[in-house]
């Protein structure tokens, strides 16, 4: 086993009985580590693998938060049913968002996302069709219903919450063992070797965009549960600034390291409440030190996936 | 098919300045093609054209017969047109075999969704491809250096690695821009035998490279130009001894970088 598979199978092991060791406060806490965790995973794919500055990812955990909200409250749909629309809205915003920018250099389109992220708050505090309820967002969100069971408990949510970060962590896996996958770290490594392999740079990206926006969506419906209640600053350009924070600060496509800076930025707070006012000023302090100390994040991904016998063979294991 | 790449009469400005000027230029498959030129001749402003970076303001580029002109960079690759860089273009981070792997990309048949679900087409074409890295890095003498970040390894292998890439992608053209830059003379006479072999396999090779003793027993032909324009063509043998060759050569400095 691998050091990446070896850290991953202690933190799933830790987190599956951590519920059974802790009280009810620190289970929230719990929940939103799992809940952030995956968001700040599937903006690793979007901006770790790929490379795009997404610097509106909070959009995307929001339509997941609202598609579910919306639908339970304003339609009656059953919080399971939601689900499949909390995914797949999310993934096509993102293609019909950030097709007509895609081409653009990084900076230009952090701007442009940045834009996306504050029109979106807008249209959540602003009622839009009376469906996104204001300002004080939309309430009474119903508990989930799973064959007559109601699973309202707090653990019942953890548990969801971590099933759907494991989901998460296997479709990376799963990701960087496959074209896709590799096409997004080519793409940015180097965009001009990339396409002069043949690998056709918008499309990927775009991918990406999808696949980061789908999974987003599917946290944003966790977090929906979570609170039984949505509303807009929790999906604010300043949530998008922190998704983006995580994944430089601790390492883009490194698995500890997106641990490492979900439980920086959103479980060290908790652990130090009278510091909570100035989070920020801590925060603030901690990303200029380690982008000037490790310019690729406190744990920087390491490369070198292939296929055992290549390993093999290049530590002379054929002789 | 008698030419694998066709340039007709093809012209390139920049800003006014004349970058290329009305070259023509036809490869034959298996054929190793050298271009040679002063400093600035516009010899990678040429590759340049025929790999879609740049699109020219006047001529026609056929691959394999079909007008590729003006076609975005992916397309031509995708087509069978691969490229190596004079600077080295690796993916640094990444190791010897992830490098190679990336010329695969065009060859796998992989879907959006086996990036999620890995199907048995899925196995069955991931192992296809790593296959074919592996048969690559034993032809250059690279397994050794699988699990190598590039950025780690020589001059010598990074031009070997570049190469390999290019060919995983199995081209019908090859293009490198200057191979022997920076290699000794050994890497040289082992990169040399390389090429060589590529070119028997059937795939045409078009060639920018300074070191005149390695385009003079490698080429089977070779266009000469300078300042944009074709100055001399034919076989080494008559090309090195074109007086119109020897006076842009002796009349140019040779210190600026090209381009």
């Amino acid at each position: 086993m691998n050091k990446t598979s070896t850290i991953a199978a202690v933190f799933i092991a830790v987190m599956a009985v951590f519920p059974f060791l802790v009280d009810s406060a620190w289970l929230s806490i719990g929940i939103t580590f799992l809940v952030f965790a995956t968001v700040a995973f599937s903006q690793d794919i979007i901006l770790g693998r790929a490379g795009v500055f997404n610097m509106g990812h909070a959009i995307f955990f929001g339509m997941g938060a609202y598609t579910t909200a919306i639908l339970n409250v304003h339609f009656g749909l059953e919080i399971i049913e939601t689900l499949p629309f909390a995914i797949l809205f999310p993934a096509i915003i993102a293609i019909l968002l950030a097709g007509p920018i895609i081409h653009l250099r990084g900076d230009y389109l952090l701007v442009a996302t940045i834009g996306f992220n504050i029109i979106f708050e807008q249209v959540l505090k602003n009622d839009v069709f009376g469906l996104t309820g204001g300002p004080n967002g939309i309430f009474g969100i119903d508990v989930v219903r799973v064959f007559g069971y109601e699973l309202w408990s707090d653990t019942a949510i953890y548990y969801m919450a971590f099933g759907l970060l494991i989901i998460t962590l296997l479709i990376i896996r799963n990701l960087d063992r496959s074209k896709y996958g590799r096409a997004l770290y080519y793409i940015n490594k180097d965009e001009i070797a990339a396409k002069s392999m043949g690998i056709n740079i918008p499309y990927y990206k775009l991918f990406a965009f999808a696949l980061g926006a789908a999974i987003a969506g599917a946290a944003g419906s966790v977090f929906a549960i979570q609170y039984s209640a949505v509303s807009p600053e929790s999906f604010s350009f300043m949530q998008s600034v922190m998704f983006f924070a995580i994944v430089l600060v601790g390492g883009s496509a490194s698995l500890p390291g997106v641990l490492i800076g979900t439980f920086v930025m959103f479980v060290l707070p908790e652990l130090f409440t009278e510091f909570k006012e100035s989070r920020y000023l801590i925060f603030g302090a901690a990303m200029v030190l380690v982008m000037v100390l490790r310019p690729n994040g406190v744990w920087p991904a390491k490369f070198g996936i292939m296929p055992k016998f290549l390993k093999k063979k290049a530590d002379g294991g054929d002789k | 098919m008698k030419y694998v790449l066709e340039i007709e009469n093809v012209s390139k400005f920049f800003y006014g300045l004349t970058a290329i000027d009305d070259l023509t230029i036809r490869v034959k498959p298996g054929q190793i093609y050298g271009i040679i030129g002063p400093n600035g001749a516009g010899k990678t402003t040429l590759f340049n054209n025929v790999t879609g970076i740049y699109t020219p303001e006047k001529g026609t580029i056929k691959y394999k017969g079909v007008d590729i002109t003006g076609m975005a960079p992916h397309k031509i690759a995708q087509m069978g047109v691969l490229r190596t860089f004079q600077n080295i273009r690796l993916f640094k981070e990444m190791s010897v075999a992830e490098n190679i792997m990336a010329g695969y990309h065009t060859k796998s048949k992989q879907k959006w969704y086996h990036s999620i679900f890995h199907t048995p087409a899925y196995k069955k074409d991931e192992e296809a491809a790593w296959r074919k890295v592996e048969e690559l890095m034993d032809f250059f003498n690279l397994t050794r250096l699988a699990t190598t970040p590039t950025g780690d390894l020589s001059y010598g292998n990074q031009r070997k690695v570049e190469m390999a890439r290019a060919l995983a992608a199995n081209p019908e053209l090859l293009i490198l821009d200057e191979p022997a830059a920076g290699l000794n003379e050994n890497e040289t006479k082992e990169l040399t035998e390389i090429i060589r072999k590529i070119s028997e396999m059937g795939i045409g090779i078009m060639m920018i490279e300074h070191d005149m003793e390695m385009v003079m027993s490698l080429t089977d032909y070779i266009t000469v130009i300078n300042f944009g324009k074709e100055i001399s063509q034919g076989e080494p043998s008559f090309v090195q001894n074109d007086p119109r060759v020897i006076e842009a050569y002796i009349g140019s400095d040779d210190e600026d970088e090209d381009e």
